[in-house]
C-alpha cells in the first residue's frame, strides 16, 4: 500500500506542478545576482607575494607561485549567482565565475528541500562545509584575503575545498543546535587532495575524499549573544609529482593519504542597533594536517622508492570585527602557521622549520547592503627557505552586488 | 551507476515517507495536551498570536521589540526553534527578506515552508500604503516593491492581522477552533474599544465604525448618532495636522491613521544615511513649516536627529516601533497608547 502511495505521489505531483507552471510563467524566472570583487594591492616584498607564499617553510608548494596579486589594480572575480527552486523537492543554484584567466563553475548544486527528520542532501559541485571560512564565498569574507593557514594548505584564493560530490547533513531534533554532515567528494584540490592517476602513480576510482563535520551551538540565555562551535575532519588520496632538483623535469612521484582536521568557533554580539553598529564578531580556527605519502618512483634517488614522506603541520587564526559606527567596521586578525611544522623526508631526515605569522587590520564601509569598500593593512613575518622576510601589504578592496542575492548564513 | 540509482531511490522513498508522516502529524494536533509551537518574526506578531492562541500556543519571536526588523540574523538558536515550529508567522512584503529564507532553509521543517499551512504571511488583506508605481530600483534606497511593510502600526491592520492568524490557527488546529474564534472576537473588540471608546463600539459596532473611518467620513457619521467617540481617535485629536519629521518610513501607517502630517524624513531615501545637504534642506523646511517633533525608532543612530533638533529647537521622540520596544509597551494596545501619549506630551495643541 505504502509503495502505491509513493508511486502515485511521484507521478501525480510533478503533473500538478507543471500545470501551475503554465499559468504563471513570469514568476518562474530564477533569482540572478552579480557580484564584482576588485582590489588594489601593494606590498614591499622583494619578489612579490606569490613568491613569498610559495616558499613559506613547510608549506612550500610550486602551485602557490602561480597565484598572487599584482602590485596595483586586480580583479578578483565576477560571480554570477543564479538560483531557483527546481520543483517541490529540490532547489538549485549555479555560480559561474569569471576570473581574469578564464571562467569556471564555482558551484552547481541541487539540494533537497523536503526531506524528513532534519535531513538534507546536496549534490553537484560545491564548497565543502569543512571549517568556517571554507564554505564562505570570497565576497563574504571579513578580510580581503584568506587566513594564512587556508591560503597555504587549501589555497589559491577562491578555491578551498570545492569539489564534485555528495553531501548529506542532519539537523538533530535537540533543544540546542547540532548540525552534522558527511561529504563524499571526488578529490580535486591541487594542494591537499590532488589526483594524477597516471603511471607510475596508482589509479584510484573516485570518490577519493571524505569529509565529516559537526556544528554545535549552545542556547545562551541572552539572545543578543550567539556562539557556534565546529569540528571538521577530512581524509583523502593525494598524489604529487615533484621536481626536486628544479631542472625542469619531474623526478619524484608520491602517492598516499592526506588528513586534515580543524576546530572553529564564532561568537557574535548583537547590539540590536541598525547597520551593524556595536556588533561584535569574534572568530577563530585551528587547522592541523598530516600527510603520509609513499614514493612510487624517484629518478634522482631510486633508493627512496617505497619509503614515506610524512608531514605534520598546523596553523590558526583569531579575528574580531566591531561595528564602531553604523555601516563601519574595524577588524583585527592574527595568523600563525607552522606551530607544529615537521617534515619527515623519505631519506629519514627530519626538518622542522620555524613558524610564520601575520597581523592584519582592516576597516570597511558598507554604504548599503550592496556595496562595500575595505582598506586593509597587514604585516607578516614569513619564514622562508633559509631566510625570513618581513612583508607589509595593503589592500583597497571594493565589492558590489547587483540583483537579488540571498542573505549569508550565520 | 548502481550506487547512484540507490541514492536516488533512497531520496525518493524518504520524500514519499514524509508525505505519509505529514498525514499522521495532522492527526497529532487533535491531542489536546499539546500546544502549538509558533515562531514569529516580530514581537508584535508574537503579542497578537498570544492573544488569539491563548494557552494553546507557545510563541517565540525572532526580533526583539527594540530591534530593527529589517535586519536579524538566522542564529542557530532560531533555527532550532524553527525546526520544531508548527507555524511561522511573518509580516511579509519583503520586510524579512534578509533572514526568513535562511531560517526556513536551515530549519528543514516542511511544515513551515511557504505554501504550507504552517507558513503565514499576515499581510494578506491589510491596507497598504506607499505602493511604488512605475519602475523600482536600488538607487531609490531600500524601497519595498510591494508597499511599505510597517503596516502593523495602523490598528485597522492589527484587526486584519489577527483575523489572518485566527483563521490559520483554526485551520491547523481545528479541534480548538471555537477557542481561537472567541479569542479573536475578544481581541478585535479590545482594539475597537481602544480605538473608538467602549460606548461607541457597543452602540454602533466596530465593523461599522471602521467602515466609516476608512472612508474618511467617521466624524460626519458620528454627528448624526447619539453617541460620543472615545478612545485613541478622540485622544489623538490634538495631534491632527501636527507636523512632524520621521527618521525612517516606519511611522507612515500611524501618522496617516491619526492625521499627523509628515514634513520630511531624516533619511533622504529609505535605508540611506543622511548627508549634510539633505539635513540642511530638512532644517530649512522644518523651520518654515514649524515642525517641532522628530519621531524616531529605538535602534537607529540618533546623531543626525540630535543635530537637526539642535538646529531647529525640535525635540526628538524615541518611541517603540514594536511591542517590547520600551519597558511600558507590553502588548499591542499599549504600543499605540505609548505613541499617542508620547506625542501628545511633546506636541499636543
Amino acid at each position: 500500500m505504502r509503495y502505491i502511495i509513493i508511486l502515485l505521489y511521484l507521478f501525480l505531483l510533478p503533473a500538478l506542478v507543471l500545470g501551475q507552471q503554465a499559468q504563471k510563467q513570469g514568476y518562474f524566472n530564477p533569482d540572478i545576482s552579480v557580484i564584482a570583487d576588485t582590489f588594489y594591492q601593494s606590498d614591499n616584498s622583494k619578489d612579490g607575494m606569490a613568491n613569498i607564499l610559495s616558499n613559506v617553510s613547510g608549506f612550500n608548494h610550486p602551485l602557490n607561485a602561480e597565484f598572487g596579486p599584482d602590485n596595483g589594480f586586480n580583479m578578483n572575480e565576477l560571480e554570477i549567482f543564479i538560483s531557483a527552486n527546481v520543483d517541490a523537492y529540490f532547489k538549485g543554484w549555479a555560480i559561474p565565475v569569471l576570473e581574469p584567466d578564464g571562467a569556471e563553475m564555482e558551484e552547481a548544486v541541487i539540494q533537497t528541500t523536503g526531506l524528513p527528520y532534519g535531513l538534507q542532501l546536496k549534490a553537484g559541485k560545491f564548497f565543502s562545509d569543512f571549517g568556517r571560512v571554507n564554505p564562505q564565498h570570497l565576497h563574504a569574507w571579513d578580510f580581503s584575503d584568506l587566513p594564512l593557514i587556508y591560503r597555504l594548505t587549501l589555497g589559491v584564493e577562491a578555491e578551498g575545498l570545492n569539489d564534485n560530490g555528495l553531501q548529506v547533513s542532519w539537523l538533530a531534533p535537540t533543544d540546542y543546535y547540532i548540525l552534522t554532515g558527511l561529504e563524499m567528494l571526488q578529490g580535486n584540490n591541487e594542494l591537499m587532495f590532488n589526483y594524477v592517476g597516471e603511471d607510475p602513480l596508482p589509479e584510484k576510482a573516485g570518490p577519493r575524499l571524505f569529509i565529516g563535520w559537526v556544528k554545535f551551538a549552545p542556547n545562551l540565555s541572552n539572545p543578543q549573544h550567539a556562539l557556534q562551535l565546529g569540528i571538521s575532519g577530512a581524509s583523502g588520496i593525494h598524489q604529487e609529482i615533484l621536481d626536486n632538483d628544479a631542472d625542469g623535469t619531474d623526478d619524484q612521484w608520491l602517492s598516499g593519504i592526506n588528513q586534515f582536521w580543524g576546530l572553529d568557533f564564532v561568537y557574535k554580539y548583537d547590539s540590536l542597533k541598525s547597520y551593524g553598529q556595536g556588533k561584535w564578531v569574534v572568530q577563530g580556527e585551528y587547522l592541523n594536517f598530516h600527510r603520509n605519502l609513499e614514493v612510487e618512483q624517484d629518478t634522482l634517488t631510486p633508493l627512496s622508492v617505497g619509503k614515506n614522506r610524512k608531514d605534520t603541520q598546523d596553523g590558526f587564526y583569531l579575528q574580531a570585527t566591531y561595528g564602531f559606527l553604523p555601516r563601519w567596521r574595524l577588524g583585527l586578525r592574527y595568523d600563525q602557521v607552522g606551530l607544529i611544522n615537521q617534515m619527515e623526508l623519505p631519506s629519514g631526515l627530519i626538518e622542522s622549520p620555524d613558524a610564520s605569522n601575520r597581523i592584519t587590520a582592516m576597516t570597511d564601509w558598507s554604504l548599503t547592503e550592496f556595496s562595500r569598500i575595505r582598506f586593509q593593512f597587514s604585516q607578516g613575518n614569513y619564514e622562508l627557505a633559509g631566510r625570513d622576510e618581513k612583508v607589509s601589504q595593503v589592500f583597497l578592496n571594493m565589492v558590489i552586488s547587483l540583483g537579488a542575492h540571498g542573505a549569508h548564513k550565520f | 551507476m548502481k550506487r547512484l540509482m540507490l541514492v536516488i531511490m533512497l531520496v525518493m522513498s524518504t520524500i514519499g515517507l514524509e508525505w505519509i508522516e505529514d498525514k499522521e502529524l495532522n492527526v497529532c494536533f487533535a491531542d489536546a495536551s499539546q500546544s502549538l509551537r509558533v515562531l514569529t518574526t516580530t514581537s508584535d506578531l508574537k503579542s497578537i498570536t498570544e492573544e488569539i492562541g491563548g494557552k494553546y500556543v507557545q510563541v517565540t519571536s525572532i526580533c526583539a521589540g527594540n530591534q530593527d526588523p529589517h535586519f536579524a540574523e538566522a542564529k542557530p538558536s532560531i533555527i532550532v526553534n524553527a525546526r520544531k515550529a508548527d507555524l511561522l508567522v511573518v509580516i511579509g512584503l519583503e520586510l524579512e527578506v534578509g533572514y526568513e529564507p535562511l531560517i526556513i532553509e536551515g530549519a528543514r521543517n516542511a511544515k513551515i515552508k511557504p505554501g504550507a499551512d504552517g507558513y503565514l504571511d499576515v499581510s494578506d488583506g491589510v491596507l497598504l500604503r506607499e505602493l511604488p508605481t512605475g519602475k523600482v530600483d536600488r538607487s531609490m534606497g531600500d524601497v519595498h516593491p510591494f508597499g511599505n511593510p510597517h503596516y502593523w502600526l495602523d490598528p485597522y491592520n492589527a484587526r486584519i492581522m489577527s483575523q489572518n492568524i485566527s483563521n490559520r490557527l483554526q485551520k491547523i488546529d481545528p479541534t480548538r477552533s471555537a477557542d481561537y474564534q472567541a479569542n479573536y472576537q475578544a481581541f478585535i473588540k479590545k482594539i475597537d474599544e481602544a480605538m473608538f471608546g467602549a460606548e461607541a463600539t457597543a452602540k454602533i459596532g466596530g465593523d461599522k465604525l471602521w467602515e466609516q473611518e476608512i472612508s474618511g467620513k467617521l466624524d460626519e457619521f458620528i454627528k448624526g448618532q447619539e453617541v460620543q467617540l472615545g478612545g485613541w481617535i478622540e485622544k489623538a485629536r490634538p495631534l491632527r495636522g501636527l507636523k512632524i519629521v520621521i527618521f525612517h518610513r516606519s511611522w507612515t501607517y500611524f501618522t496617516n491613521r491619526f492625521g499627523l502630517s509628515t514634513t520630511g524624513e531624516i533619511e533622504p531615501k529609505p535605508g540611506i544615511p543622511p548627508g549634510p545637504g539633505h539635513l540642511k534642506d530638512l532644517i530649512q523646511k522644518m523651520k518654515s513649516e514649524n515642525a517641532r517633533i522628530i519621531l524616531m525608532e529605538t535602534f537607529y543612530d540618533r546623531k543626525s536627529s540630535d543635530f537637526v533638533a539642535n538646529q531647529t529647537g525640535a525635540s526628538v521622540a524615541i518611541c517603540a516601533l514594536s511591542v517590547g520596544g520600551k519597558a511600558e509597551v507590553n502588548d499591542y494596545i499599549s504600543l499605540i497608547d505609548h505613541l499617542i501619549n508620547h506625542l501628545l506630551k511633546l506636541g499636543g495643541k
